[in-house]
């Protein structure tokens, strides 16, 4: 098996720099996201490859939160995305449904995906907030890497190309690699689960649910949960002008927050919380489910940990389930 | 849809605005303008656009804004009647002619012309609602032949808030087989016509549902009002359609603002057969 040392991987990582824009997994103040490695800096930065989920999701790397429109602002070479986890590979499989599939694909989307290696890090020890295997994402092999790295304790990462992508990406640095028998860790078992299949098909007969009026209570609509998840992929257009000349923006948006869907004459199809807290859920378990065969979460659990009022889509889900069953 | 291979500008770079030229305007109402735009260079139309599709008509550095186009084959601009709402709206009617807009699009399914052929029309418009409504009735009227009686039933709050008064009251009326009310809410000095609600009205003339279809669009009060009246004068859910709105940036389904249930209604829609509705969430 070939693998990569421990001790060496900032020289490592260098070495990715030195041909690609390389994006880790770092600490950078109070946040945890995944930064270029040529912006590390020591004294404030902590390199983080044992973190499970940082807060802000990758998606920020594919879709920037704040992009011109209509220009390649695209710089040259490849991207590598290091240590990117197996629920995040399988956002970013979501996010090629939407912006590469279907009518009117996005052509800079398109093209920062194909220029984008991903090197996935396999999850031995999931943390309890995860249920990334009920959405069809499996902790160990995620499903479109190019290569995976397995963290094997002492001995190092085990590397393991799964691509054309990714053989390219390995024979560029063979040098590095060592080749060592090591018995591979356990497949994890995770703690969290939810039965998924056949919600959607419920959700038709109960989108009026009373759960919708429970849950959305304590909700203070802060998108935080939107924020953070690596799928979640509405975006606004707003138009500024420069000197002569007038651009166009996009930028995130949340559909938590009152203006998304407010039309002129302060008409509003969703003014209530509740009606854009079931939105948000619908979209996510059914209107996506019957736009694109599957749901839209992966199951990487931020929003439940960082959602300041406690909601957990996991209970939305099984509430709806047993909604269902007879008393 | 009609038109499959129509050119526009979404092949390449989708959210892009060609820049048109403002060649005329018109005021329709004292919050109504028409405005008659075509490429900036003078050689045509950015695109062409079937009766009841949309383009996104946008004003640098205000805003974009989701417009209903009228234009028909042979015509060297498009018109877009346009109510003064909004901050971008109100900015659009402060422009002159020759001033320069951005235009992206078309959008949208467009009204099921064909699906038509052959039927009694029945076109009941409120307000600004008449817009959408008037590609089709001047593609009903461009091929007579084809569609049976048609009815125009149309209101607004007042006689100033009428608009198209030339086409209500001097054009379409002339046309073969062809029926035009129009009704004000309040009664005025010198208003000799109709007074009353729409929809009450539309219970008054009782358009046969045989062989039919009624296309709605309005104010969404009346649209309410409009579908009980209807469904209690024998329409099925198959013979209603109408046109929805929703806020929409993108155009093209992706920017995910403007669903209901999971239909984008700048993608799927805007055009409806009141049985399709009947699936989604009650947010339209």
């Amino acid at each position: 098996m070939k693998v990569l040392d421990k001790d060496k991987i900032e020289s490592f990582l260098n070495r990715l720099a030195e041909d690609a824009d390389v994006f880790v997994p770092m600490q950078r103040g109070p946040q945890t996201g995944f930064y270029s490695w040529g912006t590390y800096d020591e004294d404030h930065d902590d390199l983080m490859l044992d973190i499970l989920n940082v807060y802000i999701p990758p998606k920020n790397i594919m879709i920037p939160p704040h992009a011109r429109m209509g220009e390649n602002s695209n710089e040259p070479g490849d991207r590598i995305i290091f240590g990117i986890r197996s629920c995040d590979v399988r956002a970013i499989d979501l996010l090629d449904e939407v912006f590469l599939t279907q009518e009117n694909e996005g052509r800079y989307y398109k093209e920062q995906r194909n220029k984008t290696i991903l090197v996935a890090s396999a999850c031995y020890y999931p943390a309890p907030s995860c249920f990334c295997d009920s959405m069809g994402a499996n902790p160990v092999e995620p499903a479109s890497a190019d290569v995976v790295i397995h963290d094997v304790g002492r001995e190092g990462y085990v590397w393991e190309s799964r691509s054309p992508k990714g053989a390219a990406l390995t024979d560029t640095i063979a040098d590095w690699l060592g080749e060592k028998e090591i018995i591979m860790p356990q497949i994890p078992h995770l703690s969290r689960g939810v039965d998924f299949e056949g919600v959607f098909a419920r959700l038709l007969d109960y989108s009026d649910l009373p759960l919708w009026e429970n849950y959305s209570e304590p909700c203070q609509t802060c998108a935080v949960c939107i924020y953070t998840c690596p799928t979640c992929n509405c975006f606004d257009l707003q138009a500024q002008t420069w000197r002569d000349q007038g651009y166009n923006f996009n930028c995130y948006e949340t559909c938590m927050y009152r203006p998304q869907s407010l039309m002129k004459g302060l008409s509003n199809p969703r003014i209530a919380a509740r009606e854009r807290f079931r939105n948000r859920f619908l979209h996510k378990l059914q209107f996506f489910s019957e736009r694109y065969g599957q749901p839209l979460c992966t199951g990487c659990g931020r929003c439940t940990v960082l959602c300041p009022a406690g909601i957990d889509i996991v209970k939305v889900i099984t509430e709806i389930k047993e909604h269902q069953q007879p008393k | 849809m009609t038109d499959k291979d129509h050119k526009c500008t979404c092949d390449e770079q989708p959210l892009v605005p060609t820049i048109v030229e403002v060649i005329d305007i018109i005021d329709r109402t004292p919050d109504i303008k028409s405005f008659f735009v075509r490429n900036a260079d003078g050689s045509g139309l950015p695109f062409q656009v079937a009766p009841g599709q949309c383009s996104m008509v946008s004003l640098l550095p205000v805003g974009e804004s989701m417009i209903s186009c009228t234009w028909q084959e042979g015509q060297e601009y498009q018109e877009y009647a346009i109510k003064r709402v909004g901050l971008m709206t109100d900015e659009l009617h402060r422009i002159e002619v020759g001033q320069k807009i951005g235009l992206r699009g078309p959008y949208g399914n467009g009204f099921p012309v064909d699906e038509c052929k052959g039927k009694d029309m029945v076109f009941i418009a409120g307000g600004i609602g008449l817009a959408p409504l008037r590609s089709f009735i001047k593609y009903c009227f461009k091929n007579r032949e084809d569609f049976g009686k048609i009815t125009i039933l149309y209101g607004s709050r007042s006689q100033a808030d009428l608009c198209f008064k030339e086409e209500l009251f001097d054009l379409w009326p002339k046309e073969p087989n062809t029926e035009v009310f129009v009704t004000i809410d309040n009664a005025e000095p010198e208003w000799d016509g109709h007074v009353g609600f729409v929809p009450a009205y539309l219970e008054e003339l009782n358009p046969s549902s045989n062989n039919a279809v009624a296309v709605v669009c309005g104010p969404p009060i009346m649209i309410k009002f409009v579908l009980q009246s209807l469904e209690k004068m024998g329409y099925s859910d198959d013979q209603v359609i109408t046109t929805l709105e929703m806020r929409m940036k993108c155009g093209i389904g992706k920017c995910g603002r403007c669903n209901i249930g999971n239909e984008f209604i700048c993608l799927d829609g805007p055009v409806y057969y009141l049985r399709q509705l009947r699936d989604l969430p009650a947010e339209w």
